[in-house]
């Protein structure tokens, strides 16, 4: 079979590559120059560059009015974003670590997610609120934590997770002006991972998902820092004989399942994988999505899922990476499963 | 002028408030006090209606409060200016010149409503006249409110932010984050604290351990100030003071309006934590009675004038409820509409 | 207490109904009486009635459902009562069988402790099946007939999946689409999970057979045949459903389990004929009081008086012999046929009965039959004579074990008593019986006995 990965295809003619953390910045930096209304809030972002550099020396191109550091206050940075994006701006807030998106939650879940709704339709909360999630990083359990299905689970909000620099910047640019409040979760073992990225300020369209390699034995639904693990575990697979097909949602919410039911519809089989917990995690939504298909027709083996374990991230190096998929978990379920093993 | 406003009880002689009478000018009197009755007969017609089933859901009436409803908003440019409130919203609506008519139709959960039926009492907006709507989570207002004045900043109109919230706001956590980033950024907020008495059933006494709730100003380097909140003359005072620091680019200003729930917290309130004697002593500083005796003592209003708006306030609801009932109820239909920007 | 809904039960055998549509929602106020909601047995249409007065509650079952009888389906509920504590983890009360119709083994008291339906637990009872020793497969673990019957076939102590044909839904719809049973294919997936592949190596495997029909596909060359492509080439399906579909599995079942023995027999019908004139002239003016099928049903059950083994069931392996003699007559609807029931005919003169088939065939053209127009019947008589046909053969109505096919009365030559050939009105019967219950020489005395009767038929018959 003829194998062909994707992630490169729909970008233009490649000619620099970036990383995730300067691809973020770079959208970053194109919005404001091209429209004053976009600003950036959060804590230690400013000469600090924030706690893993995104926002590095953007203060000294924007000066302090425009890249604003704030006092630990999550609870207002969400909701001065929500109140200056009510009235004209478009601000990118960041939380620091999206364990602390937990201080958050009344402004985004009771204000910015139903402002909209509540009030007829007649407002709307142009914002993004960047966040890092995940864990790898010996940072333990209050800051290694995925998030992600709170917000999916919250109407009104949308939820975006890029897994590649090209998608970091052009996902980034997309959610600025999307007109909506933007859960944007980050991964921070990706902000050093590179890749290509243009340098115009292209857009990557939210609820886009993304074919990221063909394979016709096994679709594989891959979020964040899942999706380079499971191409790495597709390239093992390949040498095996078992053609993985690996789809990226990239915006969570509200979710594009039709290519995934379409894919699951050619290979009759399907694991999820993610980070976060198993438990109430989003994998259990695609997976009711793909049983409530017409997909379900064409299914040979039960839909599984690959997640993170229900703990708490430990502290312990090895604990802790055995908390959540790494490439050869991958290879093993997804091994299994194209086999016919469940 | 900071120094007679911090920890100070403002004191509105006599003299001062004629002088405010004569700036004013007799129309403009005339018409605070038609707004004050306006509000009044809205409130009675709404407990009627709650009472006679026609309308669902909870209401929570100002009846007594509405002093500090006019004050305030006489005292900034509505429509220009931005207000957020409560959810004992009705009076501020309707004094910065919300149309009882949407309203009522808000209320019957009418597609003419002020929200198209999907926000009801608590959640009346008025995004067009920038009333940022009433708001169901105690101080769920307040970040927000300092985003607008972020925004207001950014933008560098002279435009202030009013928000106003209960005493039970303030001793929660985003009331002091957003203060003091308020402060710290010197935003053209005013924020209002609207002091009931009672948070639900809880008495400021046992929720508090100072005397004046304004007093908490000081830990953020802003002037604060306690007035009478049922003179509509001390609260326009008051808030005009604080508006034109905001204008002038002093930054924000805690005002503490002291007044009375005359009803329940809300219409299943049994009102067991208080007596019927104080709630009739506070009835003996009825707002619009006091406001209706300056005006004739300064030869501005007659008995027959007096009669002649209560008469035309109370048409104005009978209108209002008319246009209400024969409203359509939104189009089943369109049930998710308004959850997304397009 | 609130008043509990069963799916009726209209007939012996009749084990299950479908809810059709509810006709009454959930909080609609009913009185006693009411029809509630409409559900189809086999064959027929009917309407649960509700059995007090009330609102109807806790509807247990959606349209389309199958239900066993006895079930509780809802319930009725009066003013300010509530719907019983978990009441879909009880056993609804079985109903009480009319006594005639009991089979013996009834009378022992069922272990109520075990869920099972109720003709679970009459096979169980039957078949000295301890109920307690098999998993149910059925609704909160009840013992199913599905169950007892792989009992019986020695599978023995099922597994809670086994039974099922372990199938991959691919597989489910690749085999829905091609007609193929799951039961046969060999599963190469985990557990022997059938999967798509093994269903289309079954495909694939058919199709190097001859194939049953070929469909031709006009080459693009031939002109005017492409017109039509597309429009005449494609088969129009027919989902098996309703009435075809109870008629196909009974249909099957009956000729694929019983042994039939056919018997066939040439009888004259002058006479019969002559009578049957005779009583339209006197009670009818002229116009047909009674239908030659009304004299046919009047002369079997007479008949089945004599030879009682032909009025019995066979029923989970007894020999039921019946009271009643209740004969079946066949009527061909527009899309398949329905057998209404002339009760006690052995007891009824030519008039009444042809009043009642008369009757019954009206309104089994209309649908308008009643569920007890159609249950227990004893013995079924089909007449296709007005068709032209001169004889056929028919499938056994178990649990009945005889069936009469009567063709048409057409003049034939025969012999007189001196040899010489009379043109006589001949009628060819062609019997089958369940040779597990009838042997072939009391068939044979059984249609010698019908000759007789319908041979020196008279006025006596009234």
């Amino acid at each position: 079979m003829l194998i062909e990965t994707q992630a490169q295809t729909q970008s233009p003619p490649v000619v620099r590559t970036l990383t995730y953390a300067e691809a973020l910045r770079e959208a970053m930096r194109q919005a404001m120059h091209s429209d004053p209304s976009v600003f950036l809030m959060g804590e230690d972002i400013g000469v600090y560059g924030g706690a893993f550099g995104v926002t590095a020396g953007l203060i000294d191109e924007f000066g302090p009015e425009r890249v604003r550091d704030t006092p630990i206050s999550e609870a207002t940075i969400a909701g001065a974003c929500a109140g200056a994006a009510l009235t004209g701006m478009h601000p990118v807030g960041e939380i620091q670590f999206m364990d602390f998106v937990t201080l958050s939650m009344e402004q985004l879940v009771l204000q910015a997610a139903k402002v909209r709704f509540m009030f007829g339709g007649k407002a709307s909360v142009p914002m993004v609120l960047r966040m890092p999630a995940g864990s790898g990083t010996g940072a333990a359990a209050q800051h290694s934590e995925s998030l992600e299905s709170l917000f999916v689970h919250i109407p009104g909000l949308k939820v975006v997770m890029p897994s590649s620099p090209y998608d970091a910047k052009g996902l980034l640019l997309s959610s600025i002006y999307d007109g909506n409040p933007v859960i944007f979760v980050e991964h921070k073992l990706l902000y050093k991972t590179s890749g290509p990225v243009p340098e115009e300020m292209y857009r990557v369209p939210l609820s886009q998902t993304n074919l990221v390699r063909q394979g016709g034995d096994l679709t594989l639904v891959a979020t964040s820092i899942m999706v380079p693990r499971a191409l790495e575990a597709a390239g093992v697979l390949s040498q095996e004989g078992i053609q993985v097909e690996i789809l990226d949602p990239r915006t969570l919410s509200p979710l594009d399942d039709h290519p995934i039911i379409d894919s699951v519809i050619k290979t009759g089989r399907a694991l999820i994988v993610h980070e976060a917990p198993q438990t109430g995690g989003f994998g259990g939504e695609v997976a009711a999505r793909i049983a409530g298909s017409r997909a379900f027709d064409y299914l040979e083996a039960p839909v599984r899922r690959l997640a993170g374990l229900d703990i708490p991230i430990p502290y312990n190096r090895n604990l802790e990476r055995h908390t959540v998929p790494q490439v050869e978990d991958i290879v093993a379920e997804a091994r299994r499963l194209a086999r016919g093993e469940y | 002028m900071t120094d007679e406003l911090v920890e100070e009880m403002y004191i509105l002689t006599d003299d001062r408030a004629r002088e405010l009478l004569d700036m004013l000018g007799k129309e403009k009197a005339l018409q605070v006090l038609e707004a004050m009755v306006t509000i009044r007969a809205f409130e009675e017609k709404a407990e009627e209606l709650y009472s006679l089933g026609k309308t669902h859901g909870t209401m929570h009436l100002s009846i007594g409060q509405e002093a500090t409803a006019l004050g305030a908003s006489s005292a900034v440019r509505s429509g220009y200016d931005y207000l957020l409130n409560h959810h004992r919203g009705h009076g501020h609506c309707l004094a910065w010149g919300g149309e009882a008519g949407k309203m009522m139709a808000e209320f019957m959960g009418k597609e003419t409503g002020y929200c198209r039926g999907r926000g009801g009492s608590m959640h009346i907006a008025d995004v067009a006249r920038n009333n940022l709507g009433a708001n169901g989570i105690v101080a769920g207002g307040i970040p927000m409110a300092a985003g607008v004045g972020l925004s207001i900043r950014m933008r560098g109109t002279d435009q202030v932010c009013l928000v106003i919230f209960g005493d039970g706001a303030a001793n929660t956590g985003p009331f002091h984050e957003s203060l003091n980033m308020a402060s710290i950024w010197n935003l053209p907020v005013i924020f209002l604290c609207e002091n009931n008495q009672f948070a639900m059933s809880m008495p400021v006494p046992r929720a508090f351990n100072i005397e004046r709730i304004s007093r908490r100003a000081s830990a953020y380097g802003i002037p604060g100030v306690t007035v009478d909140g049922n003179d509509f003359l001390a609260v326009y005072e008051v808030v005009s003071t604080a508006a034109e620091r905001a204008r002038a680019g002093q930054g924000p200003t805690l005002v503490e309006s002291l007044t009375y729930r005359w009803r329940g917290h809300s219409r299943s309130d049994r009102q067991v934590y208080r007596t019927r004697q104080e709630v009739k002593e506070w009835q003996a500083r009825d707002p619009i009675n006091r406001f209706a005796d300056r005006l004739q003592k300064a030869g501005l209003l007659s008995a027959e004038l007096q009669e002649s708006i209560r008469a035309s306030a109370t048409q104005g609801i009978e209108d209002a409820l008319a246009f209400a009932e024969a409203s359509p109820e939104p189009d089943l239909a369109t049930i998710l509409e308004g959850v997304y920007a397009d | 207490m609130a008043r509990t809904v069963i799916m009726p039960r209209f007939g012996m055998t009749q084990e299950e109904a479908t809810i059709v549509r509810w006709i009454k929602k959930e909080g609609d106020r009913v009185e006693n009486g009411d029809p509630i909601c409409e559900v189809t047995t086999d064959k027929i249409n009917m309407e649960v009635e509700a059995p007090a007065d009330g609102v109807l509650a806790g509807v247990r079952f959606a349209e389309g459902e199958t239900v066993a009888v006895t079930e509780a389906i809802a319930y009725i509920l009066a003013e300010g009562e509530r719907l019983p504590v978990g009441e879909t983890s009880g056993e609804p009360p079985a109903t009480p069988q009319p006594e005639s119709l009991k089979t013996p083994s009834e009378a022992q008291p069922p272990d109520r402790a075990i869920k099972a339906t109720p003709l679970a637990r009459r096979m169980a009872s039957a078949e000295q099946v301890d109920l307690a020793a098999l998993q149910g497969s059925g609704r909160d673990g009840r013992v199913t007939r599905q169950d007892i019957e792989r009992h019986l076939s020695g599978r023995g102590a099922p597994s809670p999946d086994s039974g099922k044909v372990r199938a991959s839904p691919a597989a489910r719809r690749l085999a829905r689409q091609a007609g193929v049973e799951l039961d046969g294919v060999a599963g190469s997936g985990a557990g022997g999970r059938v999967q798509g592949r093994d269903v289309q190596a079954v495909l694939a495997a058919r199709s190097e057979q001859a194939a049953p029909f070929h469909l031709k596909t006009p080459s693009s060359e031939e002109e005017g045949v492409q017109a039509a492509a597309g429009e005449t080439l494609q088969p129009v399906v027919i989902p098996l459903e309703g009435m075809r579909r109870t008629i196909a599995r009974r249909m099957q079942a009956s000729w694929q389990t019983i042994p039939h023995i056919l018997f066939s027999l040439d009888i004259d019908m002058s006479q019969a004929i002559a009578m049957r004139a005779q009583f339209n002239l006197r009670y009818g003016g002229g116009k047909p009081a009674v239908s030659l099928s009304a004299v046919l049903v009047k002369a079997c059950a007479a008949a089945l008086r004599q030879h009682p083994v032909l009025n019995s069931y066979f029923h989970e392996e007894q020999i039921l012999r019946l009271p009643a003699v209740n004969v079946g007559v066949a009527v061909a609807l527009e899309d398949g046929l329905i057998v209404p029931v002339v009760r006690r005919a052995d007891e009824k003169g030519l008039v009444a009965i042809g009043q009642e088939v008369a009757d019954l065939s009206g309104r089994a053209r209309q649908g308008s039959l009643q569920p007890q127009d159609v249950v227990d019947g004893t013995f079924t008589l089909s007449n296709l004579g007005m068709f032209g046909v001169d004889h056929f053969t028919a499938i056994l109505n178990p649990p009945q074990v005889a069936i009469l096919a009567v063709g048409r009365v057409a003049k034939r030559f025969a012999p007189d008593e001196a040899g010489l050939p009379v043109l006589r009105s001949m009628m060819t019967v062609t019997l089958s019986v369940d040779h597990r219950a009838v042997d072939g020489a009391e068939a044979a005395r059984f249609l010698n006995t019908l000759r007789g009767i319908l041979e020196t038929a008279g006025v006596q018959w009234g």
